[in-house]
């Protein structure tokens, strides 16, 4: 089967499928056939990490991956990995703009911590950053868990009723007082007409003191900041391109998983486009069937494993055209795991 | 005694929803007052009605437009406050917010009932510590007023004596124990007491059996035995494999012979 090289490919499925194993494998896969290829991971949970044996401060840092630490390549390759930082992202935002004084903000701060809850927003914002630069032939995306992809799908949709008009208009009205010195909150009293006054008066009510001034400059931070955000919005438009993007449903023959795909598959396919591949990982059936069970309960496990198996490429068949299979990886260390799945990533080549 | 708030987190396909089922359900036959809570996650109707749970929803906005309502002394305001695009993008971009919320509702829930016990189903490992964080990340934002004293009162609720006990379900996988690892320390970090590490869908127990096993299944045992020996500090609990065929057969395998052991 031939997988056509494209700009981005995203790797998402529900949790424990093996999503960050695979997207690294495509990685490694991609990187020696010799395009250039950037590997971001997006949960916050970061497995990428381990897998890729990286420290928490190497987030929001590329760092160059060689493949030979991988894989019996004959000419080493390498490829870059980035494991996303919030606060990164923020402050490469604000320096481009010149703003780097307003990041020094506590709401700005504490929200794009490691675990501040603005990652799939900030993911975005990465990629799109990556795509304009152009440094790379592939983006390989690998997505949190379930929900949570939906949210990073959705991302760009909440950018956009962020920056939604009547948004807009009040610090369009911001914006032309704002010029040099003088902070958003200084002419905030002026905005007489507004519900954004009234709203924050209620705000003041409940929160402390320097509260809402604090909120102001934030608000007023991400203003000046809106093209960054609102640039991100063609993103979600060019996703939904065949020629753009490779996706790949991620699912594992382990467990009770139709269902979960299933439904992933129906929340995401609004965003997608028709042309997509599902890969069916920890496929068991080559080893299941030459096994032959005396013992009753050993009787039930192989028969249970050998449904659930069958079950999910009764599901592939009907709703994929194109079906990957990855077998099971008898392996302890999740490098040995990505090492045979590039391997099984050529083969699907050949 | 059991406690009040039991939450179980975990990666992602560990098995949290089957294990929160499996220990209300077991809570609930034992004739304690129990609710299951899917926290900002899909409803588990179904499942619930099928296996008899006590179940209780709450909607994220409308939790959060209830607690404004009441900060603000007016319906009306807060359903105009949550109606205004700003806001309500606003609370969209910010996550943790509508977490926080939630959970401070969860708590309000207990505290106005004594007698009652909520098992949360959480989000995995990752938006979970979101979820852990946001109240510290909230207090920090806020600084004063209102909804501080509203954190504070929060945080003495869960910090309590034996009210809230933390399950993080793990495999016996490298990847998925170090993760469940870092949760752990991540949650001692955040001074939460109280934190279990389970290991579900554990294969050695029912492959003991004297008869010869394939190879991949006798290397699926030797990893899972050596890296559960690896871990051996981390895990508290060792679930076995369920030969259920069904979802629900699995809870029940759950609530039947193993869940017990970890109240």
């Amino acid at each position: 089967m031939s997988i056509p090289n494209k700009k981005v490919e995203i790797f998402c499925g529900t949790g424990g499928v093996g999503k960050t194993t695979l997207a690294t494998s495509r990685a490694i896969a991609l990187s020696s056939q010799g395009y250039k290829v950037l590997l971001i991971t997006i949960d916050p949970a970061k497995r990428l990490k381990q897998v890729l044996g990286l420290h928490d401060s190497d987030s929001g840092n590329i760092i160059s991956i060689e493949t030979k630490s991988f894989a019996e390549v004959s000419k080493s390759e390498s490829f870059d990995a980035l494991l996303l930082s919030p606060s990164k992202t923020l402050e490469r935002i604000g320096k481009a703009e010149g703003l780097e004084d307003e990041l020094d903000n506590r709401i700005l701060k504490v929200l794009t911590k490691p675990y501040g809850g603005m990652n799939e927003i900030m993911a975005v914002l990465e990629v799109q950053f990556h795509l304009e630069n152009g440094n790379y032939d592939t983006i390989v995306l690998d997505t949190p868990p379930g929900k949570h992809f939906i949210d990073f799908l959705e991302a760009t949709k909440k950018i956009e009723n962020f920056f939604d008009k009547s948004f807009v208009e009040i610090f369009k009205y911001l914006g032309k007082k704002v010029t040099g010195d003088s902070a958003p909150k200084k002419l905030f009293g002026k905005i007489v007409s507004s519900g954004i006054k009234k709203l924050l008066s209620y705000l003041e009510k409940v929160t402390g003191g320097d509260f809402v001034d604090i909120f102001i400059d934030a608000v007023g931070f991400l203003y000046k900041c809106r093209e960054h955000f609102t640039s991100a919005i063609d993103f979600q438009k060019e996703l939904r391109k065949k020629e753009f993007s490779n996706w790949f449903l991620v699912t594992s023959a382990e467990h009770h998983k139709v269902g979960e795909a299933m439904s992933l598959l129906q929340d995401a396919q609004k965003f997608m486009h028709g042309d997509n591949f599902l890969a069916v990982n920890k496929c068991l059936k080559p080893f299941l069937d030459n096994w032959h069970p005396i013992d009753k309960d050993l009787k039930i496990l192989k028969s249970t494993m050998l449904t659930r198996e069958n079950e999910l490429k009764v599901f592939a068949g009907k709703n994929f055209k194109k079906v990957l299979e990855f077998s099971e990886i008898l392996a302890a260390e999740p490098k040995e795991h990505v090492t045979d799945l590039a391997e099984g990533w050529n083969l699907l080549l050949t | 005694m059991n406690h009040r708030l039991y939450i179980v987190t975990g990666k992602g396909g560990v098995g949290k929803t089957s294990l929160s089922l499996a220990l209300a359900k077991n809570l609930s036959a034992k004739g304690q007052k129990v609710l299951y809570n899917s926290f900002d996650q899909e409803e588990q109707v179904d499942l619930c009605s099928e296996l008899n749970i006590p179940s209780i929803h709450f909607d994220l906005i409308e939790s959060a437009r209830k607690y404004m309502a009441g900060k603000l002394g007016s319906e009306l305001i807060a359903t105009w406050v949550m109606k205004t695009p700003f806001f309500k993008s606003l609370f969209n971009m910010i996550p943790g917010l509508g977490h926080m919320i939630l959970l401070g509702h969860i708590i309000d829930l207990l505290e106005s009932d004594p007698e009652l016990t909520i098992v949360l189903d959480s989000p995995s490992s990752g938006h979970a510590l979101t979820m852990f964080e946001s109240s510290h990340n909230f207090k920090e934002i806020f600084g004063s007023g209102l909804i501080v004293s509203d954190i504070n009162k929060m945080h003495r609720f869960i910090y309590g004596e034996n009210t809230l006990k933390t399950y993080i379900t793990s495999l016996p996988t490298k990847m998925a124990l170090n993760e469940a690892n870092e949760v752990k320390e991540h949650l001692q970090d955040l001074a939460f007491k109280n934190t279990h590490v389970v290991v579900n869908d554990c294969l050695s127990p029912i492959l003991e059996l004297g008869e010869e096993l394939p190879y991949f299944l006798d290397t699926k045992k030797k990893l899972e035995e050596s890296v559960l020996e690896e871990f051996k500090d981390v895990v508290n609990f060792q679930m076995s494999h369920s030969l259920g065929e069904t979802f629900q057969e699995v809870i029940l395998d759950l609530v039947n012979e193993k869940v017990e052991k970890l109240i």
